[in-house]
């Protein structure tokens, strides 16, 4: 079990470690401003992370029973605490390529050793039908997701990663998710998908009452796209709360995805500037 | 939104001469070797542009005369031919071809008919700076920039040319614009040799970019990208060059070769012949299109991969014969001297001298009633990458344009179904758009006419 500390006493952290050197600021957000979003959003990590570690240790857990079924069943939403979190997660990059590299990103791409996490078990779960060869795998990857979980908790955000995260999750989409290419053997994308956007949202969300002060138009806006790319996703939710494969996505709402996504990413790229930060 | 209301821009700082001024702007030219140009537009750009850049050496850039760097950037003499924006037609029809060229073609987004116009005024603005040229201005340094800065600071229009056509699936429900379908505009269909990939086929609207380097085209695509990301959707895109050949004073311009080493372009209709290209190009008011096509064309693009490593293992006769023209001059095969020289098929009715199946017999045999299908052509050689076996993946970016589709191009490429060069070639891509009327003046936007059109 893990504790995680009082919302107040990271806000203090958050005050003492800013840094709060951020130069020229745009508009009227002063640093200080920024310490509650920064501090509501590490804990809306640390709640995701603690989640990610229960959910792999039931994922792992079906894998190395040999029980497919239940271990595909767990592998869309477990990844989804991951992909909420992907900006933060990612700046520890030996993690996050142990934890969710493709098998393109490897030279033998399936066969390479060097191959493993949440990928690599989707392959052996749908592909090779079998878990016999990934027991390692699924070890080494709760011991990643364990660390993770620590070395977030240790970490002090910057500012201008959790902001600039709600761009960087709409970069990931835009460029190589769109296509259907990260889950490209169980075809659960669209769970990937919905994560990202949460987990975006929930940046913006925070950031809303800093952003209007500055550009009301601007936070309608993205609110609006917000609510489209939702909106179409809720199209493709089964009855039990999961969604239908990638394929069943219509070519037209992908095109209107992508539109969104790109629009979004386009405006959110201009987030930190017009936060002040750098 | 744009960030550049075009009427803010101020030419005249970046003007060399009146960009409205050809004989002006002509006036003032010089020439790759540094002398005056008293050459005319067409052959200004038909033949120097992009030899300039190959040609110049330059001294080193802090010392005159200091030896030249290794990454010192290759000099062009044309970077600040502009080729005027507003007009009766677009441009990039009837422009002389640059050295560079590109169709992207896109899925449009807009939901709604007032996010239509939004985006065709959005292109209209895009378009205006771009081919203008002008400084692109970041005030906030913690903001995105506003260009993507390849270009410089100051964009150059380096004889950009940004030309938007629609398809047929514009046509669709989506706007209401069923009615105002030009009656010949159609989805590209499959001809017997096409092997035609999805991903690279058709589209709600294409681009064409044409400038003196590629450079600008890449900078003046991602410029309309960065400025519609609700409104369009990129869906394929290719990009393409003509070589350029030595500058010569003497005799007339000559075609560019294509990736099967023959002259491509001879016959062509005379661009620079205003009443020929208002009977080929230009749809009239007088036609039975609707009546807000009038000013805009046909464009038939197809992006035709050519088997070159079989072609240089065949016989240079046959080669010949497959085409109909001599390979190092491009003369007919029926006598001649140069590619300007006409066949006269009449005399050879057997094709003893030029075989009836050859290409250019094929394509245009010549007769009165072969007159009516004359186009005009625009294509730019292509070079992609490597195929799954090893081969080389290029070919011709083929782009013409014509009054009538079905008359035009439709009806040249069934001559041509089942001729001997099929065996070389293989059409992969590409689609029939509607090259919009030209933006009048400053008022005027991209697609008014159609936007406006009342049943």
């Amino acid at each position: 079990m893990t504790t995680h500390p009082s919302r107040l006493m990271i806000r203090v952290a958050a005050i003492l470690t800013l840094g709060l050197g951020a130069g020229t600021v745009l508009g009227a957000v002063s640093p200080l401003e920024l310490v509650a979003p920064v501090a509501d959003y590490k804990l809306y990590v640390a709640e995701n992370s603690r989640k990610l570690v229960t959910d792999v240790r039931n994922f792992t857990a079906a894998v190395k029973a040999g029980d497919i079924e239940k271990a595909k069943q767990l592998f869309a939403p477990t990844r989804m605490s991951y992909e909420r979190i992907e900006p933060l997660a990612e700046l520890f990059s030996d993690l996050d390529s142990a934890i969710d590299s493709r098998a393109d990103d490897h030279e033998k791409a399936e066969q390479d050793p060097a191959f493993g996490g949440f990928h690599r078990i989707e392959y052996a779960l749908w592909v090779e039908k079998s878990t016999k060869n990934v027991g390692p795998v699924a070890d080494k990857l709760l011991a990643n997701v364990v660390e993770l979980q620590k070395r977030l908790t240790a970490l002090t955000f910057p500012p201008e990663k959790v902001v600039g995260g709600a761009a960087v999750l709409m970069e990931e989409v835009a460029a190589t998710k769109i296509s259907g290419e990260e889950d490209r053997y169980s075809h659960t994308d669209l769970w990937d998908f919905q994560a990202n956007f949460e987990g975006a949202y929930k940046i913006v969300e925070l950031l809303r009452p800093l952003v209007a002060k500055q550009d009301q138009a601007f936070a309608d806006k993205t609110d609006a796209n917000f609510k489209v790319v939702f909106d179409t996703l809720q199209k493709y939710r089964t009855p039990e709360g999961g969604f239908q494969t990638y394929e069943k996505l219509t070519d037209r709402d992908r095109k209107l995805l992508a539109g969104r996504v790109n629009t979004l990413a386009e405006d959110l790229s201009r987030l930190r500037g017009m936060l002040g930060l750098n | 939104m744009p960030r550049w209301d075009w009427n803010e821009i101020h030419w005249g700082e970046m003007t060399m001469s009146d960009p409205n001024d050809d004989r002006q702007r002509n006036e003032t030219r010089h020439t790759a070797s540094g002398a005056p140009a008293s050459l005319d537009r067409r052959q200004l750009l038909g033949t120097l542009g992009g030899v300039a850049f190959v040609g110049l050496s330059k001294p080193a850039a802090a010392e005159p005369g200091a030896p030249a760097q290794v990454t010192d950037a290759p000099l062009s003499a044309l970077t600040q031919e502009r080729i005027p924006f507003h007009g009766l037609h677009q441009a990039g029809v009837t422009t002389p071809r640059p050295a560079a060229g590109m169709i992207a073609s896109f899925f449009v987004l807009a939901e709604t008919r007032e996010d239509l116009e939004r985006l065709f005024r959005t292109l209209t603005a895009r378009i205006a700076f771009l081919t203008q040229g002008g400084p692109q201005i970041d005030p906030d340094p913690k903001l995105p920039p506003a260009g993507s800065g390849i270009l410089g600071p100051v964009v150059p229009p380096d004889a950009l040319t940004v030309t938007v056509s629609v398809g047929a699936s514009l046509f669709d429900q989506r706007y209401g614009l069923a009615p105002f379908k030009p009656k010949r505009l159609q989805q590209m269909p499959r001809h017997p040799n096409d092997a035609l990939d999805a991903a690279l086929c058709h589209g709600d609207l294409s681009i064409q970019f044409c400038a003196n380097t590629p450079d600008a085209n890449i900078h003046a695509l991602r410029d309309i990208i960065k400025n519609t990301p609700d409104l369009l959707v990129l869906h394929w895109k290719q990009e393409g060059s003509v070589p350029p050949i030595p500058a010569s004073n003497d005799g007339p311009p000559e075609s560019a070769r294509n990736f099967l080493g023959f002259r491509d372009g001879s016959a062509n209709p005379d661009s620079a012949n205003t009443a020929l290209m208002d009977r080929i190009v230009w749809v009239q008011t007088a036609s039975d299109e609707p009546a807000w096509a009038a000013g805009g064309t046909y464009q038939a693009v197809r992006i035709i991969r050519n088997f070159v490593e079989r072609w240089d293992r065949t016989p240079l006769q046959e080669q010949e014969a497959i085409f109909g023209r001599v390979k190092s001059t491009g003369a007919p095969l029926d006598g001649g001297r140069s590619e300007h020289d006409v066949p006269d098929y009449a005399k050879d009715p057997q094709g003893a001298r030029t075989p009836l199946d050859a290409h250019i017999r094929l394509a245009n045999p010549r007769t009165p009633q072969s007159e009516a299908n004359l186009i005009l052509r625009r294509p730019f050689n292509y070079s992609n990458g490597v195929t799954k076996s090893g081969q080389l993946e290029m070919g011709l970016l083929f782009i013409c344009y014509q009054a009538d589709l079905e008359r035009g191009f439709i009806a040249v490429q069934k001559r041509l179904d089942g001729e001997p060069l099929e065996e070389y070639i293989k059409p992969i891509g590409g689609g029939f758009f509607y090259t919009l009327p030209g933006v009048r003046d400053e008022q005027d936007w991209l697609g008014r006419t159609l936007l406006q059109a009342r049943a």
